[in-house]
């Protein structure tokens, strides 16, 4: 009786394994393979639009091709992203990936609350200038990968401007001063320097510019720390004697935003215009411009130019791709992906094995120029916070009030870190 | 024995309350009185906003022009913004009263109410520019060079009456529209008997149109006051409370100190100052309901 439950038993056995084999290969056969999972989307945020974006974009069209991932980029500027993030990492929410941001003092607060990844490993310290990693390191840590920077050299000028009025490149401020009452004969009217406005920000660049011919580097330096306080005799003298004075006697035009007076620039309105270097990728023909650094003066006191920071590459902790998400940032900071920027204009590479080679023309002009200077971070991105804002209003006030200059130093001065 | 049915019907109503609007003010009014690492210091907070030169700057107030500090300038708004869409409301309410196809024209004024304020304060922007201001090519029409070749905006003395005079065009459209409604109301009996009587044009607007409209001239009011007591968007945008700080204003402060500054605490003292300023007002309103 057993014997026969087993041979019955084993018969079931052997029938439920055939229709088991029948129905997994029938099914194989007729049902379609898995596909494999969609490439996971990166959202990069970055403040580039314009011609800056479209000499961003192939770096990030590149990673694509070597990360095996999709990239949508985001523009935000950098004001904005200063209210955006604290706020939305509170929420455990990010609004992107990796993204570009070029405040330090806002990167080390977010480091130093939590919500950003550490990239220690995955950034080679030594290809990198020390004191830009230095500026978002948090406890021996690392929480920016550097991308590129900008210089802001000085007054922009067209060749074709000057050699079609017969003007020279001044060498001191005596001939810098001709150069501009020549320069008001010719357009015909007394604001010959365009004042680039946005947020505040060329105007301060203008000012800080004045600041390190006036009164040197180690003024300059000492201003960043609160050791020499704005409303000091150095200081005072470098806005009134030059700056000031060149406000007062109407030079400067009444500040207008920026592109809408670069294009006026252009168009020969204005003889000269002060901004980074990322204008080789705004005009039409880098070619033709060439610029005015009076910290290049004979008379200066020092020679040296300010630089920004460059936009750090940071990377939320609320991704929800952390490992791609380190890879892309890695990729960012490398040669390569400088190299592929770069070669676009209007900016330099911080990873130190980009080649002279990858550079336009324009671009290896301005190096040639700039060959010998000082570069230094410029003041209100180092400072930040409150003083930034304050320096970026007070001076657009100081541009069409020169003769409250007293009263204007105390106030930024109010807001000025101290030792 | 009372029915628990109401409380049982009020409870979730109650419970979102005091979630999103009890918990939230008095975390704020908690808050404002503790340093950014959380020991209690009693009023130093307001002390320090009250005595900043952002917030309250007697040494120009009122000799020279603004800057002359955020709350100063919150009042100034009130003292021009107010009287000027309250009346040119008015005016065009009456304007337009029995005229046909009016209603054309104060869509066109009605406009500025729903346009959004960040796009009113671009308009801001344009109308008061040296080169394309609407503003200055009337001036400039009219012979002031002074100040039609000026960009208002980037002018200490101009940028907060930019500002004001801007927003008196996206705000005058409530006020006609209230005040539209209410001239609705009064009755045609009241304009015939004074008609028997001989009353003028004049007489009639004094004596019955005018008293009649109290009760919308006190919701325009009050109404406007706290809009111009809580009023960001447009500044933020056209001016971003500059050039030095002279057409800022309390929100603004309050907006900078908590979200570019990340000083919470001081931020929340704004919020609760701003909280009492605009106190007063919303205590009227109620009980003018309550009063029906």
């Amino acid at each position: 009786m057993s014997r026969a439950i087993s041979a019955k038993f084993k018969g079931l056995i052997l029938i439920i394994a055939v229709v088991c084999f029948v129905a997994g290969v029938a099914t194989g056969w007729y049902i379609k393979p898995t596909p494999p999972p969609p490439k996971p989307t990166l959202v990069v945020i970055g403040p580039y639009s314009g011609s800056e974006m479209k000499a961003f974009m192939p770096v990030l069209e590149e990673a694509e091709k070597e990360l095996g991932v999709k990239i949508e980029y985001r523009i935000y500027r950098a004001e904005e992203l200063s209210t955006i993030l604290p706020s939305h990492f509170a929420a455990g929410m990010t609004p992107g990936d990796v993204i570009l941001f070029c405040h330090p003092v806002t990167i080390r607060k977010l480091a130093e609350k939590g919500h950003l990844i550490d990239l220690t490993k995955i950034i080679k310290k030594d290809k990198y200038p020390k004191a830009i990693l230095d500026a978002v390191t948090v406890n021996g840590k690392l929480y920016g990968a550097p991308w590129v920077a900008n210089f802001k050299p000085g007054f922009w000028y067209r060749k074709s401007f000057f050699e079609k009025h017969g003007l020279k490149e001044p060498k001191n401020w005596r001939e810098f001063v001709n150069l501009l009452d020549k320069m008001r004969k010719v357009l015909g009217k007394d604001d010959v320097i365009a004042s680039p406005d946005s947020a505040g920000w060329p105007l301060s660049d203008i000012a800080e510019h004045f600041i390190i011919y006036s009164s040197g580097l180690k003024v300059f330096e000492k201003l960043k720390t609160g050791e020499i306080r704005f409303t000091d005799s150095a200081v005072k003298s470098a806005f009134k004697d030059k700056l000031v004075w060149l406000i007062k006697y109407g030079y400067f035009s009444e500040p207008e935003d920026w592109t809408t007076i670069m294009e006026k620039w252009w168009k020969g309105e204005y003889g000269l215009y002060f901004m980074g270097d990322w204008i080789l990728t705004m005009v039409k023909d880098p070619e033709d411009l060439d610029v005015i650094m009076l910290t290049a003066f004979e008379d200066s006191a020092s020679k040296a130019i300010t630089a920004c920071f460059p936009d750090f590459i940071i990377v939320p902790k609320y991704t929800k791709y952390p490992k791609l998400a380190k890879e892309l940032a890695a990729f960012l900071a490398s040669a390569k992906a400088q190299s592929i920027r770069v070669k676009n204009g209007g900016c330099v590479a911080t990873h130190k094995d980009v080649s002279p080679d990858a550079y336009p023309a324009a671009a290896r002009g301005l190096a040639e120029k700039i060959k010998g200077m000082e570069v230094v971070f410029d003041l209100d991105d180092t400072v930040g916070g409150e003083f930034q804002t304050t320096f970026w209003d007070q001076l657009k006030r100081l541009w069409v009030e020169p003769e409250a200059v007293d009263e204007i130093l105390a106030e930024i001065e109010s807001k000025q870190p101290t030792p | 024995m009372k029915s628990k049915t109401p409380i049982f019907f009020l409870a979730p109503a109650m419970a979102i309350i005091a979630l999103f609007v009890v918990y939230p003010i008095v975390d704020t009014v908690r808050l404002s009185f503790l340093s950014p690492d959380g020991k209690f210091i009693g009023l130093n907070n307001y002390v320090n906003v009250l005595t900043s030169n952002d917030v309250l700057n007697l040494k120009r107030f009122p000799f020279t022009h603004p800057p002359w500090g955020s709350l100063i300038h919150n009042a100034v708004w009130i003292a021009l913004h107010l009287p000027l869409s309250l009346l040119l409301g008015l005016l065009f309410a009456v304007v337009f009263r029995n005229v046909k196809g009016s209603s054309i024209a104060k869509s066109l004024i009605f406009l500025g109410m729903v346009t959004p304020m960040v796009v009113g304060g671009w308009m801001i922007r344009f109308m008061f520019d040296r080169d394309l201001g609407i503003v200055n090519l009337l001036f400039r029409l009219v012979g002031l060079s002074d100040l039609a070749n000026k960009t208002w905006t980037a002018w200490p003395q101009l940028s907060m009456l930019a500002t004001i005079l801007g927003a008196v065009w996206v705000w005058t459209g409530f006020s006609m529209i209230v005040y539209s409604a209410a001239l609705a109301t009064i009755p045609r009996e009241y304009y015939e008997a004074a008609d028997i009587d001989g009353a003028s044009g004049f007489q009639k607007f004094i004596h019955i149109t005018l008293p009649l409209l109290k009760p919308a001239t006190i919701v325009v009011i009050i109404m406007t006051i706290l809009e111009e007591l809580k009023i960001f968007d447009i500044v933020f945008v056209a001016t971003m409370g500059g050039p030095g700080g002279s057409s800022s204003v309390l929100a603004l402060q309050m907006y900078l100190m908590a979200f570019k500054y990340f000083e919470v605490n001081k931020a929340t003292a704004i919020a609760v100052l701003l909280a009492l300023l605009t106190l007063p007002p919303t205590i009227y309103v109620a009980r003018s309901v309550r009063r029906g």
